[in-house]
């Protein structure tokens, strides 16, 4: 399994090289398949203001298998459930092993601009996102200034 | 003849006018059922084969390298309720697949590896797939991620450029494949990915492993990575199978632990109330081909269902306890009474009361034994009790029998090892040949298949309606239980080894008589399933 060590040791490389704007992940210590991820929140979305933090593990079957993400940070979304587990296509039947820690982090994101309710994993956050939508975003709102960290601005500007 | 390995050939021998003229009256039959087609040309063939298969008085359904069984002299008589059916192999399933294949190919006009994926993407549904891409085949082709033709793949190396999305490897050492959609990778990864699909279990819709890339891998770039992978391309292979199997409604694995063969027959799915389609699977197991129940003749597969269900759930505990308990008035403890006067004092709240009136004990004064002042509602939980404890007696009437079937059935074995034992004794005895004792087994044969009949005449008269119909139904298993009692006695005990011509005329006269009994009722309840003459309780 030489080539995929080759591999996580490639990504962690580029990632250091060229950071996603927005996301930091780095390999914990001495495990190289362990990530801790911190994530800001996209402009547009009612997680702006947020700082969140992820685990991400590389399982041994990584890129066959999909990696395992998970949010720390308490979300109110309709696809994130209580235990911070994601409900993305691309980390299930729609992976592919040519996808990157790069490309499911930026999709990780790209799921907190655009909530799925149709498709939910929290069930009564998916409920009231599509009963009362303005309701459930000033909820995600709240909750962002409750749980996750402030966006730092020199982070900020660098996003923008 | 082998059957299986030839079927296509078949098809192509047995196309000529004549055979058609002969056949064509089974050909009208099943294209009037609602069967779902697996080709038309697939079920004409296989009837074909099979038709010929009796006419020229050849074994059905065993292949030459089958012991000799008396199989082949049952199928020249056949009994009504006995179908058509065949056991194929894996290398048979192939075979199949690729006339499939063969037979659409130049409908579509695509390439031969393109059909396999279109016909795998519509489980095998040919018609549907027809009809979807005469409609409009760019759209079938691109909603399969199928390509019309595809060109053959190569593994190629050399190109400075390449870079795996995989693995990171790149330069132009790297050895890679690319398919049509133009994504490439190198040959390891494209190994690894496959291995773990297969492992998975599909084997026949793997995506290319580019990310949202819809092109389907077919059978051709497969087979060329996993070259030298043996046990992965059987793997793979069998996994087709498996699939092909799943999607064919006239295919059926044979549940039997590790066998390996599937059972194609012809019996339509709207046909299976009347009709017990019982089948053996070449490893030996009898089972049906409707419900995967074991052999469970004569008893249709709905009335098994509903028995298998009711000895499995507890109604019938619920039953028990309403016909031998009550409830104590006061607290409502259940109460079981095993001995001991009417005076009843709860063991959890003291409560004293009558257990024929259920009122309380203190009312009832000197004048207990006369406790019959007429209470309507006392006498309404009355009727519902008897009513419990009559349903409870009836089902245990035939659960008794039933179970007793099925465990002497499970006896049989031990019968069987007596019997051996038994014959063994009389030929040191008599100094006679094995030919001369054979009688006692093929008794012992018969028995087994009357204790097994028998127990599902159980199920059947349980559910069915008391009518004159049931009274004929229950003389003829009543006949056929005494008969089989009868032969039993006589083979477990044969007496006197001195008159063995004797008890050899006896056993026999006994178990064709049996036999005869056995047919009698298994025809006749069949006949009455095909006329609708039996009333089931719903």
């Amino acid at each position: 399994m030489s080539m995929v060590s080759k591999r996580i040791l490639k990504e962690v490389e580029r990632l250091r090289q060229d950071p996603v704007p927005g996301i930091v992940a780095e390999p914990i210590e001495d495990n190289i398949r362990y990530f801790s991820v911190r994530m800001n929140g996209p402009n547009d979305s009612p997680y702006a203001d947020g700082c969140f933090t992820l685990e991400l593990y590389l399982p041994d079957e990584y890129p066959m298998q999909p990696p395992k993400v998970r949010f720390l940070t308490k979300m109110y979304h309709p696809n994130i459930d209580k235990l911070g587990r994601i409900c993305l296509d691309i980390l299930k039947d729609k992976w592919s092993p040519a996808l990157q820690i790069r490309t499911v982090l930026l999709s990780i994101q790209a799921l907190l601009s655009a909530p799925n309710p149709d498709d939910p994993l929290a069930n009564d956050v998916a409920e009231q996102w599509k009963t009362d939508e303005k309701r459930a975003i000033e909820t995600a709102i709240q909750w962002t200034a409750m749980y996750a960290e402030r966006v730092v601005p020199s982070d900020a500007a660098k996003r923008e | 003849m082998a059957f299986c390995l030839s079927d296509g050939l078949m098809q192509v021998d047995y196309d000529d006018d004549e055979e058609e003229f002969v056949y064509s009256e089974e050909e009208e039959e099943y294209c009037d059922s609602a069967q779902p087609p697996l080709g038309a040309t697939l079920m004409q063939a296989q009837k074909q084969a099979d038709s010929a298969a009796y006419e020229e008085g050849d074994d059905y359904f065993l292949d030459d390298d089958e012991d000799e069984q008396p199989t082949s002299a049952i199928q020249l008589e056949r009994k009504p309720w006995e179908v058509d059916f065949k056991a194929h192999d894996l290398e048979a399933l192939q075979g199949r697949q690729e006339e499939m294949v063969t037979d659409l190919e130049p409908l579509l006009a695509v390439s031969r590896s393109s059909t396999d994926l279109l016909l795998r993407s519509y489980q095998w549904k040919t018609e549907t797939l027809v009809e979807d891409y005469l409609a409009d085949p760019d759209k079938v082709l691109s909603k399969t991620g199928v390509h019309a033709h595809p060109p053959v793949p190569s593994i190629e190396s050399g190109d400075e450029e390449f870079a795996c999305e995989i693995c990171y490897g790149s330069g132009a050492d790297e050895q890679y494949m690319g398919l049509v959609c133009g994504h490439r990778f190198c040959t390891s990864c494209y190994e690894t990915y496959l291995t773990i699909k297969i492992t998975e279990g599909d084997s026949w819709l793997i995506p290319c492993p580019a990310p949202k890339c819809k092109t389907l891998l077919g059978e051709e770039p497969t087979r060329l990575i996993l070259t030298g992978n043996k046990e992965m391309l059987a793997k793979y292979e069998s996994n087709l199978a498996r699939s092909f199997v799943k999607s064919a409604t006239t295919l059926a694995w044979c549940p039997a632990p590790s066998c390996e063969y599937a059972i194609e027959c012809l019996v339509p799915r709207s046909g299976m109330d009347t009709t017990i389609p019982i089948v053996h699977c070449k490893c030996g197991k009898s089972f049906c081909f409707g419900c995967k129940v074991d052999n469970h003749i004569p008893a249709p597969c709905s009335l098994v269902k509903r028995w298998q269900k009711k000895c499995e759930d507890d109604s019938e505990t619920s039953h028990w306890i309403k016909a031998n308990t009550k409830d104590c008035p006061k607290c409502n403890t259940v109460i079981e009474k095993n001995r001991g006067c009417n005076h009843m004092t709860c063991r959890e709240c003291h409560h004293h009361f009558c257990w024929v009136c259920m009122g309380p004990w203190s009312e009832h004064g000197q004048a207990y034994y006369a406790c019959n002042k007429y209470n309507e509602a006392t006498e309404g939980v009355n009727t519902s009790v008897s009513d419990a404890r009559a349903q409870l007696e009836r089902y245990m009437h035939y659960f008794t029998r039933y179970n007793n079937h099925e465990q002497s059935a499970k006896f049989a074995q031990n019968l069987l090892e007596a019997t051996e034992a038994n014959m063994e004794q009389l030929q040191r005895d008599m100094s006679l040949s094995w030919i001369d004792v054979v009688f006692l087994k093929n008794a012992v044969d018969v028995l087994t298949d009357c204790r097994a009949a028998l127990k599902w005449t159980y199920v059947l008269g349980y559910y069915m309606v008391s009518d004159n119909q049931k009274v004929l139904f229950e003389n003829n298993q009543s006949d056929l239980e005494m008969a089989t009692e009868q032969l039993t006695e006589l083979v477990e005990d044969p007496g006197d080894s001195s008159g063995i011509e004797d008890i050899k005329r006896k056993v026999l006269d006994m178990s064709h008589y049996v036999k005869s009994r056995l047919d009698i009722l298994v025809t006749d309840t069949y006949q009455g399933l095909q006329e609708n003459r039996w009333r089931f309780e719903d």
